[in-house]
């Protein structure tokens, strides 16, 4: 029966390839499949109905309202300008040096990515970053490999992810901080050497386009003026509550959202511009909310005793135990995050995670660094993800050049996560 | 090479464009750039006519960057390219510089763009972002629009305008080539043209602000 699963899960990851069907949509099909292979009832105690969907779709529900959250404090540093004073003091600082603007865009992207995830992180950083280091004569390719560097940098202490992971694995949020911390240098370090070595490997680059001369669109952001410089400090307010003084992460971002609001907005406009954020926090969350509700979903089948039983035996023979082939192992299988792939940890990945977890084969640290390891490497190369091909293209370059051209410096980052992971948890 | 096929509203649109004198092309120019969003339209005028003199007045230089001509501007809406790596190159698109030929002479703008002169002029705009990249004109440059950034007592420091290399490059050609309008005319000219001629250049990969697909994550 385990094989079947397997087959089911290989063709779960097809339909997610050939985008025959959307992920959250291929994930609820596959847990239903899987539960019904797995021998579970239809009601009752671990069964389709209750455990897997009335059970499993709220699993994740905390993971949720932090998707939410950061995604009104994203919405927040643009409405504010926040996010564009940043970008716009960096080029007028740093604009005759471009790698200066480069390690300047990285450094708010690193930040952005600390309070927010996926595409809106990549356009609060990229709206004026990714045209900002082009005018300096930053290569397309490359500036749009730092807004995700950048992101991937300030991934380690994004809130949100600190929370799916505790909830995903079932982990105290302590530990996944713990192994935040550790990962946080590789993705630092990797993201600076992308910077320092593509600027200089490729120079600068200065176009003569048509666009240039071209009436300048109306656009609501010229009404934005600089954000205080104090005002500049609200990606740091839930960061250091939550890293410095161990308060939880939902209160941790409610305080970021206020201190955006009171450093930058009259208390006459206060209401409508915490209800507006809030709103359009709601329709730049709900793509993430539906993949995490189908997450939790596909996580509770693979939970089920007849999953485990069925599955255990097969991942245990191709589980490595060896410190150093579980490096080398899952180095190499590092591709298989990308484009949908069944490692991606937003994907079937969570459940793979689950099955490790479930059936013993590793600790669930271990199983952390290695989802958190591979998230790595998905949340900046993969050409199918939202912050990828949103930046990709808003540079005017495709996804795959991005995914050429950041692969090995993430790659090295996993690389990092799992050497860690085997020396701590193994 | 395409033939230019201008339909009325078109060449309306382009002919109302020689009414726009040379430095406001230069402020659409830096109102286009980011970082100018929310600038006062007579602080990037003044930002412009300094950059047009700026540029005007920089001694000619021969460029030391290799020259190659490839085909493809049109589809990525640019007429030539400066790289510095891995050695200095000067990329002309011929296929958009003709169609900017063949442009001039269609409408009447010969006399301020005699035929050919555009490739010198790409040649010159690119010579000044090699001179700016490489040398101490950049300085100069960011001293000469005096947009002070930070005051401590008799001390300024003088910020980056982003955008005014690239006015000074054209103002640079044009000065070098003796042409009678900056370059920056012919590229509305070229822009509007090409709008109208087919699926907006530069969108081979979609829209920058289109929806991404894929989803979250």
């Amino acid at each position: 029966m385990g094989v079947v699963i397997l087959l089911v899960m290989a063709a779960g990851v097809a339909a997610m390839l050939t985008r025959k069907l959307p992920t959250a949509f291929a994930l609820v099909l596959l847990a239903v499949v899987i539960a019904l292979l797995a021998g579970a009832p239809a009601t009752g105690e671990n069964s389709v109905l209750d455990t897997v969907l009335q059970e499993g779709a709220p699993t994740l529900a905390v993971t949720m309202i932090a998707i939410l959250l950061g995604s009104w404090l994203g919405k927040l540093l643009d409405e504010t300008g926040i996010a564009g004073t940043l970008v716009r003091k960096i080029v007028e600082f740093g604009g005759d040096r471009p790698v200066v603007v480069a390690l300047g865009v990285l450094a708010v992207s690193t930040l952005v990515g600390t309070v927010t995830g996926s595409a809106p992180a990549a356009m609060l950083a990229g709206i004026v970053g990714i045209p900002a280091m082009i005018a300096v004569g930053i290569p397309k390719v490359t500036a749009a490999g730092t807004i995700l560097m950048g992101i991937a940098a300030g991934m380690p202490f994004e809130l949100p992810i600190w929370q799916f992971f505790s909830t995903a694995l079932e982990l105290p949020v302590d530990t996944v901080r713990g192994f935040m911390m550790k990962l946080f240098p590789f993705a630092l370090a990797a993201a600076v050497l992308f910077v320092l070595v593509e600027t200089r490997r490729r120079g600068v680059e200065h176009t003569w386009s048509l666009k240039s001369a071209s009436a300048k669109p109306t656009s609501r952001r010229e009404r934005l003026g600089d954000a205080p410089w104090y005002a500049l400090l609200t990606p740091l307010v839930p960061l250091i509550l939550a890293l410095g003084l161990d308060v939880a992460i939902l209160p941790s971002m409610l305080a970021g959202v206020l201190y955006a609001l009171v450093t930058t907005t009259r208390p006459g406009g206060m209401n409508k511009r915490l209800l507006r954020t809030l709103y359009g926090g709601f329709e730049v969350a709900a793509a993430p909310i539906v993949l995490f509700v189908a997450i939790g979903i596909l996580l509770a089948a693979v939970k089920l005793p007849g999953a485990v039983e069925a599955l255990e035996p097969l991942v245990k023979a191709v589980s490595p135990q060896n410190p150093v082939l579980f490096v080398v192992v899952f180095t190499a299988l590092v591709p298989l995050c990308l484009y949908r792939g069944p490692l991606n940890v937003y994907g079937l990945g969570a459940g793979i995670a689950g099955v490790l977890i479930a059936a013993g084969i590793y600790p669930a640290a271990a199983v952390l660094g290695l989802a958190t390891s591979y998230n790595q490497v998905f949340g900046v190369s993969d050409p199918t993800s939202t912050q990828t091909v949103w930046s990709a293209q808003y540079a005017g370059v495709t996804p795959q050049q991005v995914m050429a051209r950041t692969l090995p410096y993430v790659w090295a980052v996993a690389l990092g996560g799992f050497c860690v992971t085997a020396a701590t948890y193994l | 090479m395409t033939a230019v096929l201008l339909d009325r509203a078109t060449r309306a649109a382009i002919e109302a464009l020689e009414a726009t004198d040379d430095i406001a092309f230069g402020a659409r120019l830096l109102a286009n750039t980011p970082t100018h969003e929310g600038r006062d339209p007579d602080l990037l005028r003044r930002w412009a006519r300094t950059a047009t003199e700026f540029g005007a007045a920089l001694d000619p230089v021969a460029t030391t960057a290799r020259i190659v001509e490839s085909d493809g501007g049109l589809a990525r809406g640019l007429l030539a390219r400066y790289t510095s790596r891995p050695v200095p190159t000067v990329e002309l698109f011929t296929d958009t510089l003709a169609l900017a030929d063949e442009l001039a002479g269609r409408l009447g703008w010969r006399h301020w763009y005699p035929a050919g002169s555009l490739r010198a002029a790409a040649i010159a705009h690119e010579t000044v972002h090699e001179q700016l990249h490489h040398g101490p004109a950049k300085a100069a440059l960011r001293r000469s629009l005096g947009h002070v950034v930070l005051r401590a007592g008799r001390h300024r420091l003088y910020g980056h305008v982003a955008g005014a290399d690239e006015i000074a490059a054209h103002a640079h050609a044009r000065a070098v080539c003796g042409l009678g309008r900056s370059p920056l005319l012919l590229t509305a000219a070229l822009a509007a043209a090409a709008e109208a001629a087919e699926p907006p250049y530069g969108t081979r990969h979609g829209s920058p602000h289109a929806s991404p697909h894929g989803r979250k994550k």
